[in-house]
């Protein structure tokens, strides 16, 4: 007891971690591959995932852990990027995936137009029907854009319009697996890649002072409305594809594309990921859908586990996974005496 | 007539919904997202000890509320305090919770329809023509009641004032010696002991099941909402508004409208005033 | 601290890891795995899961499928699609589904998925992996056959077993009529669970309705999870309407149930698909108040009769093997489905899906609810009045604390009664 007391932990840079920073870096193998060591084991290790994965069931397994990756990235740049916590994912999903049914079976566009096509417009339309809600703040945004994907299928349901309840069947699906595999996992990666360009340039720059003192910004004479509904539209668009992408795999589409699951889901893959790190909620979703297909077998028990271990993870790695392996990868940690 | 009369019902019973779920956010800003389970199992907590412990009704419903309302507030003493303030992760936790507990009731065998409370009164009256039973009128009268004490009790006891004393400005609060840990423990004790009582006094009408979770926790969110979050008397008002707006909706519309109204309702206030129509508005707080 | 958090770690993968294990095991014995999507938290789903393993367990009692000379035992798979449960997607049902084909292999999928959006979104799936299907329980929507009919060479893998909304809703016109006869009723009211079968099936009931002479006094469709139906019951009472009609599944009907009786409606409760009056406990669980509650079962067996001799075999069979008696929709038609597959299997003499399917459509034998044959071009079960020329339906009443056939008349064990206070 008496040595602990007088000893702290400290944390400090590894000596690499400084070198790299800037220009220098260039300078030598060992400094460039400790830079680029972490992205080339996400992408390589993102890419021979299929490949390394016997049966077709976790090849499909991991297609929709995509899906929900694209959510958590959407939701995690919306949250701590821009100060929009976004609790709609499931809204982003439904018009994605209806406007993608809509233009393949009333228009007859092929998946390759309509993908893109869901995703583009969809973004625009959530943009959209979201702008009125854009200058609410906190847990006022929240609770509206939870509302918002309840209120569609409610809607439809009610309306009877675009199959009700049936939903629309007959989507055409992927012509080949090899497709139906990469394509999601590239577009994730090129996402990813791209949000976290993004969000380092001057737009970058101002969509974080959204964040964190949006008063500053309207002071500056910047319409703070305008950053926010661009942001949104970046992030509706990446749901909505992956509302486009999920439709065309089960070659269907229903109410249930508003489901809760897609908003909860990649908010817990973001908790346990490392919220703010862009990567973490990608690589929480490849943690937890996969869980959460091993935990099947346990039938409606599942559910329970699962809850728990995100309590667990909440309450006990509340900075998520990411952040702690950032950490641990750039500084070393060393008891020093007070 | 009737809609006035089954208006009020409907009003009364959202508005037992919805007092635990005010109270608990009003005193800690805690969006508890494990309400509608909480209503759930306090009504298989109480059938299984009418029927497997063979407990008298009363004390049956007397314990339950003890019970429900001690599980509130070791959820939020063991759980909820660590995340306390980070309004996302409240909602994630208290959600996983309340998944856990609904999940894990339907796991435990508590599925079907065969679990039902009997009805405290049996029987049913005339009101000018229009039959209704016994126990819905209970519901209101109880209802009643209930606003009446929890008005007296936040402003007549320590505890109650304490609570509104944290509801109303927390540091201030804090500063004349008010233990805010402490409080919110107590506030979601009670919240939970409200939701038990709203369980009790409506789970008779139908039976318990856990789809209603789900259900019960929309209904006291959209209440909450309209009402202004945090603003107890603001969520009995709107109870009454979307209660009748419902009971408009399927005699004027269709009862498919009947959710759709509700999730409107949430929508529509938020955007024009997301402090919610009784709520005191803070414009810098809620939006740019 | 970081000993602990590698234990931790180490603990979960071992834990991880065990959870994989007994998937990657192979067994000796190669058996016929059946695959069963199923809602398992809901009456429709585990009432078709003890309906197939009771099948399963009786004929690998006998020794099992003779495939073609070789003698192999019948396998189930079930696997929990929630998707009867709201706030789950579709999509969760069809990788489950999925996950039976791919990684639990199985060589046929039986029972569900039981919500009518899942298993049409599960069709598309079906051909693509070319498995054969046979739906045991809770689909209604016509929609299915339709599918089949419309697209055969896509869709010809899906089967369905029990009755569908369309034979449900001419099997209560003949008892309408014939209530109509009896004590001249002519005032109907209808109230809808808001899901696609039972919303179709009211529209369906009202333009038949108003085609026969009925006097159709309203139409109200309900959202899921309501849980108040005063202004339903009091616009029914209003307009002095003589039968309430009920499409609704989910477990609040019963509120239903219980608030008609308290208002003492002088209407008949007539249900379809109302999974809270069929079960056997629904007595104990309204404390009587549900007493002359109709339900349609949609098939015999499902509810004690005398159908075919079959049929009680089957009743007492159930309730032995699973200590209650046979809860409602699913039960016998699960179980037969695995019989009429057996019979397939072995005159095919191999699991080749398409020699299958053309075995299934020569499907034709005697079972626990009549004589089963399947439409060749819908891949519907046929459907009859008398259990000698097809599958009959059962729809019964709750008299004095029983469960009672009353139709069709073939197989009926009572009349139907009215409550006394619509008496006159």
């Amino acid at each position: 007891m008496a040595i602990t007391t007088q000893r702290r932990k400290e944390r400090i840079d590894r000596g690499i971690n400084v070198r790299t920073e800037g220009i220098y870096a260039l300078m030598s193998i060992k400094e460039l591959s400790y830079l680029a060591a972490p992205r080339l084991v996400l992408i390589v290790g993102l890419l021979i995932l299929p490949l390394l994965l016997p049966d077709m069931y976790w090849k499909r397994v991991i297609t929709i852990t995509c899906i929900y990756a694209f959510l958590a990235l959407s939701f995690d740049f919306l949250a701590h990027f821009v100060g929009l916590v976004s609790l709609g994912g499931a809204f982003f999903v439904g018009i994605g995936g209806y406007l993608a049914a809509i233009a393949n079976t009333y228009w007859g566009f092929p998946p390759w137009l309509t993908i893109p096509f869901a995703a583009l417009v969809g973004g625009a339309v959530c943009t959209l029907l979201l702008f009125p809600c854009l200058p609410l703040r906190g847990v006022y945004f929240a609770i509206v854009s939870l509302m918002y994907p309840l209120f569609s299928a409610r809607v439809i349901e009610a309306l009877d319009i675009f199959g009700g309840t049936d939903g629309i069947m007959g989507i055409d699906g992927f012509s080949n697996h090899f497709v139906e595999e990469y394509a999601p996992l590239g577009l994730l990666l090129i996402a990813l890649f791209a949000i976290r360009r993004l969000v380092t340039t001057d737009f970058g720059l101002v969509l974080r002072g959204v964040k964190d003192n949006d008063q500053a910004i309207r002071a500056s004479g910047m319409n703070v409305t305008f950053y926010k509904s661009v942001a949104v539209y970046i992030a509706s668009t990446m749901g909505c594809l992956s509302g486009a992408i999920l439709v065309h795999i089960y070659m269907w589409s229903g109410i249930s594309l508003f489901a809760l699951d897609f908003s909860i889901l990649p908010i817990a893959a973001t908790v346990i990921g490392g919220s703010g790190t862009l990567i973490g909620p990608v690589l929480g979703c490849f943690i937890l859908v996969p869980i959460s297909e091993l935990l099947r077998d346990f039938g409606t028990l599942r559910i329970v586990f699962y809850a728990l271990i995100l309590v667990g993870f909440i309450i006990f790695r509340s900075e998520g996974l990411m952040v702690w392996g950032q950490r641990k990868y750039h500084q070393f940690e060393r008891w020093t005496q007070i | 007539m009737d809609i006035l009369i089954y208006g009020t019902i409907n009003s009364v019973a959202l508005a037992l919904y919805a007092l635990g779920f005010a109270m608990v956010y009003g005193v800690s800003r805690l969006p508890n997202f494990a309400h509608g389970a909480l209503y759930v199992l306090s009504g298989f907590i109480t059938w299984t000890m009418l029927n497997s412990l063979g407990l008298p009704y009363i004390v049956s419903i007397v314990l339950t509320l003890i019970i429900t309302g001690i599980i509130g507030a070791m959820i939020y003493q063991f759980v909820l305090i660590r995340v306390r303030g980070m309004e996302i992760s409240e909602i994630i936790a208290s959600y996983a919770i309340g998944l856990a507990i609904l999940e894990g009731l339907r796991w435990g065998g508590f599925r079907g329809v065969n679990y039902t409370l009997p009805a405290f009164i049996a029987g049913s009256t005339n009101i000018a023509g229009i039959s209704v039973d016994y126990q819905r009128l209970l519901v209101v009268a109880i209802g009643a009641a209930v606003v009446a004490v929890l008005w007296l009790f936040t402003h007549y006891t320590r505890i109650g004032l304490a609570l509104r004393g944290m509801a109303q400005d927390e540091r201030a609060a804090m500063m004349l010696g008010i233990d805010s840990d402490l409080m919110a423990v107590v506030a979601m004790g009670f919240g939970s002991m409200l939701a038990a009582l709203a369980a009790i006094l409506l789970l008779p009408l139908g039976n318990v099941v856990v789809e209603a979770g789900y259900n019960v926790l929309i209904l006291a969110i959209a209440v909450c909402i309209v009402g202004g979050l945090g603003s107890w008397m603001g969520a009995v008002l709107a109870a009454f508004l979307i209660g009748f707006a419902q009971i408009l909706t399927v005699v004027y519309l269709g009862a498919q409208y009947q959710m759709v109204v509700a999730i409107f309702a949430i929508i529509l206030t938020l955007i024009l005033k997301p402090s919610g129509i009784f709520g005191q508005q803070k414009e810098l707080e809620e939006r740019v | 601290m970081k000993t602990a958090r590698i234990k931790m770690l180490v603990i979960f993968v071992a834990a991880v890891l065990m959870m994989l294990l007994p998937v990657q095991t192979v067994q000796a014995a190669k058996p016929i795995v059946l695959g069963l999507p199923l809602s398992t938290a809901f009456l429709y789903g585990w009432a078709a899961e003890r309906g197939v393993k009771l099948a399963v367990e009786e004929i690998n009692a006998k020794g099992g499928v003779d495939v073609g000379g070789e003698k192999r035992p019948l396998a189930v798979e079930v696997i929990d699609t929630r998707d009867l449960e709201p706030g789950v997607p579709v999509s969760d049902a069809l990788l489950a589904v999925e996950k039976l084909i791919l990684d639990k292999k199985a060589d046929f999928i039986l029972g569900g998925p039981v919500r009518s959006e899942a298993a049409l979104a599960a069709m598309s799936l079906l051909s693509k992996y070319k498995k054969v299907s046979i739906l045991t329980t809770g689909v209604l929507t016509p929609a299915y056959h339709a599918q089949v009919a419309k697209n055969y060479d896509k869709f010809k893998y899906c089967f369905r077993i029990h009755g569908e909304a369309q034979n449900l809703v001419g099997e209560m016109f003949a008892n309408f009529g014939e209530l109509k006869k009896k004590y001249g009723f002519n005032n109907l009211f209808i109230i809808a669970q808001d899901v696609s079968h039972a919303r179709g099936a009211a529209e369906v009931m009202e333009s038949v309705a108003k085609k026969k002479g009925w006097n159709v006094t309203g139409v109200e469709i309900y959202p899921t999870g309501a849980t108040d139906f005063s202004m339903g019951l009091l616009k029914a009472k209003k307009t002095k309407s003589e039968i309430i009609n009920i499409w609704m599944d989910m477990p609040e009907s019963a509120i239903l149930l219980k608030q008609w009786y308290e208002m003492k409606l002088p209407a008949l409760p007539f249900g379809s698909t109302l999974a809270a009056a069929e079960q056997p406990s629904f007595w104990k669980a309204t404390d009587g108040q549900g007493e002359y509650t109709l339900c349609n079962v949609v098939n015999a067996g499902n509810a004690p009769s005398e159908a075919t001799p079959w049929t009680m075999k089957f009743y007492n069979a159930y309730a032995k093997r699973w200590g209650v008696e046979p809860e409602g929709l699913g039960s016998s038609s699960s179980y037969m489905a695995v019989y009429v597959l057996r019979d397939a299997i072995e005159s095919a003499g191999s699991l080749d899906s398409d020699k299958v399917v053309t075995a299934l459509e020569k499907t034709d034998i005697m079972g626990v609810y009549g004589r089963l044959r399947f439409d060749p071009k819908s891949h519907q079960v046929i459907p009859a009045l008398d259990p000698k020329d097809g599958a009959v339906g059962s729809i019964l009443q709750w008299q004095n604390g029983k469960r009672v056939v009353v139709y069709p008349k073939s197989i009926a064990t009572g009349e139907i009664k009215l409550p006394p206070w619509m008496k006159k």
